[in-house]
């Protein structure tokens, strides 16, 4: 693949086409992005955040991409918005078309237009920036309308559209898990918690009617079945009425990579999640630890879909351990979790979701010694495997994610002195286990559910 | 009549605050009619009005994001936003009849003068924000500093007896009987006006948008 931007490539050449004739296309692709009627989910902030950018850098100075990169130019967070940005003000305002050079607007060529279409994926859109812009500027908003636009000319990853929403779509998850390898996942763990803690768990699967419905990323039975086992243990130990569901019930599988690329594969994948609740008849949607899912489930879905059709509450894993421990309902003992333990706050349960004080109760519940990354919070630095990038993996991309993102993210770990770091979603776990290879460090991960898990006191 | 007296001291006020008035009261129309976009708050966020108003004028009043993520650009853009508010304040108290607008006028011309040269020199000597800058980012910056030095050199910030002429324009007779000197400064206050609609110059406005639609979400 020739280089088209950096020394990375997310884009194969049959995807990206770079030497085919785009730019009519993507113009044409860019105004109906600009109009009200057919760009109203986020047409505020996306036009806004185009036409009043003061250039005060205050964005850069929070970057993860950009200051580990030793503040290489190109992955300033304004030069990448400005990418688009150049092309709006060239071709959809009168200023640009009048005075071009004065106000920074440019013409979009296919060399420009390859080099964009690679940078939209170089920003994991964790909206650090957005939290601390003067203006409230959001970078992450034009990222993303960049790449819905892509989208609209056929130009997204095959992580996230041809293996992703459209294989969950055709197989009911991305993983492509047919029923019935599923329901012998589910024999497989069932067994295995028998065998490592010496007690049976019944995982329910396609009970119709259940007070709760616990969606995973289909991606966790296979890479992060600890975190699996461990729900599967706490809902067990709660003695609450619950299901997982097969992909004979509908979509099994809570990840909606929609929204980190396209609103309508984006809402073909939430009614499908709506439908399948609705079919099972269950009172509660329960993400499990997926970040984005959780984005996509308790907020992005609201205005799009009526209260009337979404007949059921969604929470997270993490929203019903909390409840739990602190009723008394679950017993947990700090003590066999003796280890350092910290937490990573992902993006979107943090900075997009709130979710910032239950799993800290619940890990200060469960483990002996807690202690926090620095800084945390609402000022989280994104681990870079946010947006999907944790599954991608080619045009030497895991050296991208490991030598920025991951850079700063191995430094907070070491300095915690911790020996594990609690997660709550799959990206981020998928990222922390190539970052604790990659930088050889001491630590191990683990699901937050598995943590409380093992605290279980029986 | 001196032709430039009628145009800019007798015409122009009223285009430019007629512009100012509907171009942005048509951007904030259209604004507030826009769809209400999904869900994309930023948390956390306060939640009451009364929250968000404090916030608000925390940011407002001390830049705090500036003062606590970019320092180096924190104090020239403090010093430059307190001179446009002072400035502001010169007019309404020279209208209202006091005396202290004088020094209002004088400190905020200063203020807006030293702060939009900092901002200037910042943005031209710092190799990052250099490299982002376009050459309008500096045009508006010297179209304030020009606003601020014209003012200031002219003596119409220290002019109590200029109140004549704005409270004239009010009951719709220009006085144009106005020093030769102040026309300079007038014909960059009208045009100033005339161009904060139709730039960034006018996210004081955006920035309800951004954080009370968008950042904060709406109140519940």
């Amino acid at each position: 693949m020739r280089k088209v931007f950096d020394d990375y490539r997310v884009l194969s050449d049959e995807t990206l086409r770079p030497d085919e004739p785009r730019v009519e296309k993507f113009l044409q692709a860019m105004k109906k992005s600009l109009q009200q009627r057919d760009n109203w989910t986020f047409w505020l902030p996306y036009t806004l955040s185009l036409d009043t950018c003061m250039k005060c850098g205050t964005c850069a100075e929070v970057c993860p991409v950009y200051l580990a990169s030793g503040k290489k130019d190109i992955y300033h967070p304004v030069y990448r918005s400005d990418m688009l940005r150049k092309v709006y003000k060239r071709y959809f305002t009168l200023p640009g078309r009048l005075f071009p050079g004065l106000v920074g607007a440019e013409d979009l060529t296919e060399e420009k237009l390859n080099a964009m279409a690679e940078n939209v994926y170089r920003c994991t859109i964790c909206r650090r920036c957005a939290y601390v812009c003067p203006v409230a500027i959001d970078n992450g908003v034009i990222v993303r309308e960049a790449r819905k636009i892509f989208d609209a000319i056929d130009i997204a990853p095959d992580e996230l559209k041809k293996n992703g929403t459209q294989k969950q779509i055709k197989f009911g998850n991305a993983t492509g898990t047919p029923a019935n390898a599923f329901l012998d996942m589910i024999e497989f763990l069932e067994e295995e918690i028998e065998d490592t803690k010496g007690y049976k768990v019944k995982i329910p699967v396609d009970k119709e009617g259940a007070e709760y419905l616990l969606m995973h990323n289909a991606g966790d039975y296979l890479a992060f079945a600890e975190t699996v086992m461990g729900a599967a243990e706490v809902m067990d130990a709660a003695g609450v009425d619950w299901t997982l569901n097969s992909p004979a019930k509908g979509v099994n599988d809570a990840v909606n990579y929609g929204v980190f690329y396209s609103d309508a594969e984006f809402t073909t994948i939430v009614k499908a999640h709506v439908e399948t609740a609705k079919k099972l008849g269950i009172k509660t949607l329960v993400v499990g630890e997926c970040g984005h899912a959780f984005e996509a489930l308790k907020y992005l879905m609201l205005r799009l879909i009526p209260p009337e059709e979404r007949p059921f509450e969604v929470k997270s894993i993490l929203e019903l351990e909390d409840e739990w421990i602190r009723e008394g309902r679950i017993k947990v003992d700090p003590e066999k979790n003796p280890e350092p333990v910290t937490y990573h706050d992902s993006c979107k349960l943090g900075r997009l979701g709130g979710m910032y004080e239950e799993p800290r109760r619940i890990l200060k519940a469960c483990c002996k010694d807690f202690r926090e990354l620095t800084p945390n919070r609402e000022m989280s630095i994104c681990c870079g495997g946010g947006s999907g990038f944790a599954i991608m993996e080619k045009g030497d991309f895991r050296k991208f994610r490991m030598e920025t993102y991951g850079k700063l993210k191995a430094e907070q770990l070491k300095a915690s002195g911790a020996s594990i770091i609690a997660l709550a979603c799959s990206n981020c776990k998928g990222q922390f286990r190539e970052i604790i290879n990659y930088y050889q460090l001491p630590v191990r991960f683990a699901g937050v559910s598995e943590l409380v898990a093992n605290a279980l006191v029986r | 009549m001196d032709f430039w007296q009628v145009l800019i001291g007798g015409i122009m006020p009223y285009m430019a605050v007629i512009t100012l008035v509907l171009g942005l009261g048509y951007k904030i129309i259209y604004w507030l009619k826009a769809p209400v976009n999904l869900h994309w708050e930023l948390f956390p966020y306060p939640r009451t009005l009364g929250e968000q108003a404090g916030e608000l004028l925390t940011e407002v009043f001390t830049l705090r994001s500036l003062y606590i993520h970019n320092r180096n650009l924190w104090l020239p853009s403090l010093v430059m936003h307190y001179g446009i508010y002072l400035v502001v304040f010169w007019l309404l108290f020279l209208v209202a009849g006091l005396s202290l607008a004088v020094y209002l006028g004088v400190t905020g011309g200063s203020l807006v003068a030293a702060g939009s040269l900092l901002l200037f020199l910042s943005r031209f000597i710092n190799p990052e924000l250099r490299r982002i800058s376009g050459p309008v980012e500096y045009l508006n910056l010297v179209f304030l500093f020009l606003l601020a030095v014209a003012g200031l050199s002219s003596g119409v910030f220290l002019d109590f007896a200029f109140r004549t002429y704005i409270i004239s324009l009010l009951v719709l007779k220009p006085n144009l009987s106005l020093p030769g000197n102040y026309l300079l400064f007038l014909l960059l206050f009208w045009l100033f006006m005339l161009y904060i609609p139709f730039t960034r110059m006018a996210h004081f406005a955006v920035k309800y948008f951004t954080y009370h639609k968008v950042k904060w979400g709406e109140v519940e």
